[in-house]
């Protein structure tokens, strides 16, 4: 007994752990800087300029009790003496290198305030409420790394409406949510060079707002890699979202035979009829297909006078030749109103749809009904593409194709709700990829998607762009993007076109071009309080199972426990 | 343990001259610091020069050929003119507290000057706020001057050179316009450390 109480003793007496006591560290104060260009901070001779990184946070501790939290977005070396430079001193020698750090020779770190802290009042939640910073703090004030408490305070907690994307860096231990229902409201993109981890990014997206149920998705999954299971970069397959969401999500596909192949359930092919086709869904393709002006005025001219059934009649044309007297097309040509030459380039230009096994001459089912059908329920839409993924026409075709009867048919319900919230149709995410090739700066004004991009949420439609050279999207477009979430890019018109209407963006240019290839990803805009730099969460089995998955002992625990429940007491053995 | 080290002999608010008959090996010695009671006061210094001066008997025997030991031992410790040693002043202290300005009042003739050393030095040079009254002194090896007495500062603490870092980074400030001072100070205080 009196061992056990020597013992309580020496440990409530021994010192707590470091990490327990782990002091804020001071960094340096702040020197200069304006709110537009951002705090010139002086480092401290304590802190080592090569453990400094840009995107990492700094809070600075202004006079007013204000915490302003802010980004480092430059690390620098300076002295006093400009001379320095040319004759520098003797630093072979331990004492004179001593002397001179941190004294004639200091770092300087560019930080750029973001959000500003007020003084915790303690009771009240709402005072410690993040807002935007309207003023710098005063020549020197101390600048501390922010510690977990400040980022938590500032990225908020997981709940219903925030959802985990990943750690800042350098902090394994804090989460950085996003505001799942603000990037829904508005276009959102994922950007980054090819192999920087976009697709995974943005499965990792479509996964929260499916769990969170912010809003519902249409995927035009170009490479197949949204619906089952793909193959990641390491050579082990990922799960798609079906797997994950078993009866909230839907898989339609353009290829039944690659759907086969890849083992992917599918729950509907999709056919579209030539009939279906107007001409507006090929003048989408004048880029791709080369048509000129003139021939695109003859496709809308062939509509009136050929009736529903034009591409057929062209097309037909084209194949069989003569059969019986004159054709509808002899007859424009000999009116002379349609030149030989451009109904050859048409016929010849269209010939491509022959390809397309998914186009048929006739269908009777109406795929845009039976997806709308689909997101009434509330149901995820992924449409593989199968091979026709690596035939642009066929995806610019298709997305085109549904995207504008879709969306149409939304400002029809959207009109009709009226403003009455419970009647309007859920909100709609379009995600495409390869989006320069949708939104164009030549095309973009007039495409459907140009439009969604534009109005914002006025019709519950939103787009995910998911895409790898975002300056071939259209500025204006770019500029109502809402939430941007950034790999790595390399390129600087892309970079440019990244920080397009974002204020700050020279000092974040400097966070982006330094990204790690893989993992890491800038997110700015709309769905966060402000960028970020994350080590990405990975998409693998935690992800999983936060989002409510089981599989392999988990998923026989849950079977044995149910089969119980349904059996109900082991012990009872029946009446007789 | 205080050495007297002689009366002053002239006086103002920045320098004084102490007179001191021999030249003993503890006293008087340059860059060293001293301090001498003014009334409720004392006053702090640092010794910049030490000097002797010739008199008609010296340069008597100076020239003679065969000079006796007695002679130059008599010479040496009954001269006629004192040795002179210079003092620049760096401060004083009122009321226990020790300020590095320049005081109030000059120290006045025939004051003892007495050394400072040992934790009256570690307690002058606590601060470094009188390196500008070194320094800024162009007629006086200055630089020559702080570099002995923070060597001596250095010397009367355990952590010598942690001290003598501080106080090079104080000089790397004062100094940050001119690198070629500051080179030649930081090296006289290195080749100590």
């Amino acid at each position: 007994m009196q061992d056990h109480s020597e013992l309580d003793e020496f440990f409530a007496h021994r010192p707590p752990a470091p990490e327990a006591v782990a002091e804020v560290r001071r960094l340096g104060i702040v020197v200069s800087g304006s709110l537009s260009k951002g705090l010139g901070v002086k480092l401290d001779r304590g802190a080592v300029v090569e453990g400094m990184a840009v995107g990492r946070y700094v809070v600075v501790h202004g006079q007013t009790g204000r915490r302003f939290f802010s980004i480092i977005t430059d690390v620098a070396l300076d002295a006093t003496n400009p001379a320095l430079e040319k004759t520098p001193p003797d630093t072979s020698d331990p004492f004179l290198s001593q002397v001179y750090q941190g004294t004639a020779t200091f770092g300087r770190l560019e930080v750029s305030p973001m959000l500003v802290l007020d003084p915790s009042t303690g009771s009240e939640p709402e005072a410690g409420e993040p807002k935007p910073v309207k003023t710098v703090p005063a020549h020197f004030s101390p600048v501390y790394e922010a510690t977990e408490e400040d980022v938590n305070r500032v990225f908020g907690a997981g709940d219903e409406r925030h959802f985990y994307v990943g750690n800042p860096l350098d902090m394994e231990n804090v989460r950085v949510h996003l505001n799942l229902e603000r990037l829904v409201e508005r276009s959102s993109g994922v950007f980054g060079k090819s192999g920087t981890g976009k697709t995974f990014l943005t499965r990792t997206l479509l996964a929260g707002i499916v769990k969170q149920d912010t809003a519902v998705n249409l995927v035009f999954d170009m490479h197949n890699e949204y619906g089952w299971e793909s193959q990641a970069e390491g050579r082990h397959r990922v799960k798609g979202l079906r797997q994950l969401f078993p009866g909230k999500v839907s898989v339609m596909t353009l290829d039944p035979e690659s759907s086969r192949r890849r083992g992917s359930k599918v729950d509907f092919e999709v056919h579209i009829g030539y009939d279906q086709i107007e001409p507006e869904d090929v003048d989408m393709l004048s880029n791709l297909m080369s048509l000129t002006d003139v021939q695109i005025n003859a496709l809308y001219f062939l509509r009136r006078r050929l009736g529903k059934a034009w591409i057929e009649k062209l097309l037909a044309e084209g194949e069989a030749g003569e059969e019986g007297g004159p054709s509808e097309l002899d007859m424009l040509l000999e009116d002379g109103q349609l030149h030989g030459g451009t109904l050859g380039a048409i016929q010849r230009k269209l010939g491509l749809f022959r390809r397309f096994d998914f186009l048929r001459p006739r269908v009777h089912e109406d795929v845009v009904g039976k997806i709308m059908d689909y997101l009434d329920r509330g149901l995820h839409v992924i449409l593989e593409f199968g091979r026709y993924g690596s035939t642009l026409e066929a995806y610019i075709l298709v997305a085109n194709y549904l995207t504008r009867r879709i969306h149409g048919r939304y400002v029809q319900r959207m009109e009709a709700a009226l403003g009455s919230r419970t009647d309007e149709p859920k909100p709609l995410v379009i995600t495409i990829e390869e989006a320069h090739k949708f939104l164009d700066p030549a095309i973009a004004r007039q495409t459907i998607f140009g439009t969604i991009a534009r109005e914002l949420r006025k019709y519950n439609v939103t787009l995910l762009i998911v895409d790898q050279r975002p300056s071939g999207i259209d500025e204006e477009v770019m500029s109502q993007i809402g939430t941007r979430v950034t790999a790595l890019l390399d390129n600087e018109a892309d970079i440019r076109a990244v920080f397009t209407g974002v204020s700050g963006a020279g000092e974040l240019r400097q966070v982006l071009a330094r990204l790690d290839t893989q993992q890491q990803a800038l997110i700015l805009g709309h769905a966060v309080p402000m960028p970020v730099v994350v080590q990405t969460r990975t998409y693998g089995p935690e992800l999983y199972a936060e989002v409510g998955h089981v599989e392999g002992e988990a998923l026989q625990d849950r079977l044995t426990r149910n089969v119980n429940l349904l059996q109900g007491d082991q012990e009872f053995e029946g009446f007789e | 343990m205080e050495i007297q080290v002689g009366r002053i002999i002239r006086s103002s608010t920045t320098r004084f001259a102490v007179g001191c008959r021999v030249l003993r090996p503890e006293v008087p010695v340059f860059g060293s610091l001293v301090k001498v009671p003014v009334l409720d006061d004392e006053v702090y210094g640092l010794i910049y020069d030490v000097c002797m001066e010739d008199d008609p008997y010296v340069r008597q025997i100076a020239v003679q050929e065969e000079v006796r030991a007695e002679h130059i031992e008599d010479q040496r410790r009954n001269r006629q003119v004192p040795i002179e040693v210079g003092v620049l002043v760096v401060g004083y202290r009122r009321g226990g507290t020790i300020v590095h300005r320049l005081p109030p009042q000059p120290p006045t003739s025939l004051d003892v000057l007495y050394t400072c050393t040992g934790e009256g030095l570690v307690e002058f040079t606590r601060r470094f706020d009188y390196f500008r009254l070194v320094l800024d002194n162009r007629d006086l090896p200055a630089d020559e001057l702080l570099a002995a007495n923070l060597r001596y500062a250095a010397e009367a603490r355990s952590d010598g050179q942690a001290f003598l870092v501080d106080a090079g980074r104080e000089l790397a400030r004062l100094l940050n316009m001119d690198l070629v001072r500051l080179d030649g100070l930081l090296r006289r205080l290195r080749d100590w450390a």
